[in-house]
């Protein structure tokens, strides 16, 4: 059994980050907690970003206080490199921070389409990008968002509020791949009542122009936009871990402990993926998740046992001003058409119910104002 | 310390709740009340209430 630490280095300054220093705090470690970040703004709610900031002009801080009370010191610089031999971090600002247990909790980085020379194009991870993009839109009179996942069609609701005429593009209809077709047929209605134009692309697709003003589809035809947004995923932030044996081309493998592949070294959100644990778990992007999973590192870097499990399925989407919560596995909404459905669609007011002969239960809140904890009542209720 | 709520940035989520179930209480359409609106939070909770601060997803949330 290994000495409690000393000495923790919590890498991301993320809600993954911040969450699992919090935790060290509130189960009694009283030692050095060293905080790598290099956002000039600090911490902040990044689900905000593609809502609340990109719609309304007046916000230009989501400081919430932060975590002044926990006594970190922080780094503002980028981690660059981590010695697991001699337990060491680097950041690019020349410092090493040396470490008894560190917390890899570097989030992700978005996708990108724009051939390496190419300027303009734009995407939607941080707070400079989501300011940036406010203005852009300002000026705007049409924009062009690639990909039709939640960020793609939020930055669209996004374009519908400010005016903006608004085209998306993907080779799947809108959200399809996570809420599956009956959703999907709402989303894509809601959006065509906003007079969002979908095209449904039938190959890859690449931008055009540079800076970029268009993008190029396979059929030969091209859209054309003051802005070109492209919302095409993300990839775990994990390129500064090369060669520490951490991470693969999937992120940073995680166990349920939350415990890496390395001896004192834990990760937490968007960084990570379950690499055992099995239940197919995968990589879950989702800022919930982060919290859950912060706790869980959090309690193994210090060796304790965590009474929370690593993994939280809560999460939502704002489109076109409907609201839409979901809990439970999100598996269970592309297999078939919902068991249950109470209220209506139409009238943008529905709770949704799938389950699965296992026992396990999804609900979806659509447009209907419902607490997380009321939700996830509903999907530990399956067969009632 | 002390925690302002916007309650127009609100959408109910209700993840305050979820740490700091003293201080934080949605209904059943997630509208959401704060014990201690306009007032010091008792020195007990304020870590769960700092915890909750973090955690609201929509920023809704801030210490003062």
């Amino acid at each position: 059994m290994r000495s409690a630490p000393r000495n923790v280095v919590v890498v991301g300054e993320s809600i993954a980050g911040v969450t699992a220093a919090r935790e060290l705090r509130h189960r009694g470690y009283a030692d050095s907690i060293v905080l790598i970040g290099d956002d000039r703004h600090g911490f902040y709610n990044r689900p905000a970003l593609s809502k609340t900031v990109l719609k309304d002009a007046t916000v230009d801080s989501l400081s919430a206080g932060g975590y002044e009370d926990l006594d970190i010191s922080v780094v503002r610089s980028a981690a660059c490199r981590l010695d697991p031999t001699n337990r060491s971090i680097t950041t690019v600002d020349g410092a090493e921070h040396s470490y008894d247990a560190a917390i890899i909790a570097t989030g992700a980085s978005p996708r990108r389409l724009a051939a390496p020379s190419q300027q303009g194009e734009r995407v939607l991870r941080n707070f400079d990008d989501s300011l940036s993009l406010r203005r852009r839109l300002d000026g705007a009179s049409s924009a062009v968002v690639v990909g039709a996942g939640f960020l793609g069609m939020e930055v669209a609701s996004a374009c519908v509020a400010k005016g903006v005429s608004v085209t998306v593009v993907d080779i799947v209809r809108p959200l399809s791949r996570l809420l599956g077709s009956m959703l999907s047929n709402q989303v894509q209605q809601l959006a065509a009542g906003h007079n969002v134009r979908y095209v449904e692309a039938t190959g890859p697709v690449s931008l055009v122009g540079n800076p970029v003003n268009g993008v190029a589809l396979a059929n030969g035809t091209t859209l054309a936009g003051d802005v070109v947004i492209s919302c095409v995923g993300d990839v775990p932030a994990s390129a500064w871990l090369a060669g520490s044996g951490v991470v693969d081309q999937l992120g940073v493998g995680i166990n349920t402990s939350c415990a890496t592949s390395l001896e004192g070294v834990f990760a937490a959100g968007d960084v990570t993926y379950f690499r055992d644990g099995g239940d197919g778990l995968g990589r879950r992007p989702f800022w919930s998740n982060a919290v859950a999973q912060a706790k869980v590192a959090a309690a193994s870097a210090l060796g304790q046992p965590c009474e929370t499990a690593p993994f939280d399925d809560y999460f939502w989407t704002e489109l076109f001003g409907v609201h839409v919560k979901v809990a439970g596995p999100l598996s269970l909404l592309l297999d078939a058409d919902p068991v249950e459905v109470e209220g209506s669609l139409e009238d943008r007011n529905a709770i949704l119910r799938w389950t699965h002969p296992d026992g396990r239960a999804a609900v979806v809140a659509f447009g209907r104002r419902m607490p997380v904890g009321r939700l996830r009542g509903l999907a530990s209720t399956a067969g009632v | 310390m002390r925690i302002g709520v916007d309650y127009d940035r609100c959408e109910g989520h209700g993840l305050c709740e979820e740490q700091a179930s003293a201080l934080f209480l949605l209904d059943d359409d997630g509208e959401l009340t704060y014990r201690f609106d306009g007032h010091e939070v008792p020195a007990e909770q304020e870590a769960a209430g700092r915890a909750a601060v973090t955690a609201c997803p929509v920023a809704a949330l801030r210490q003062t």
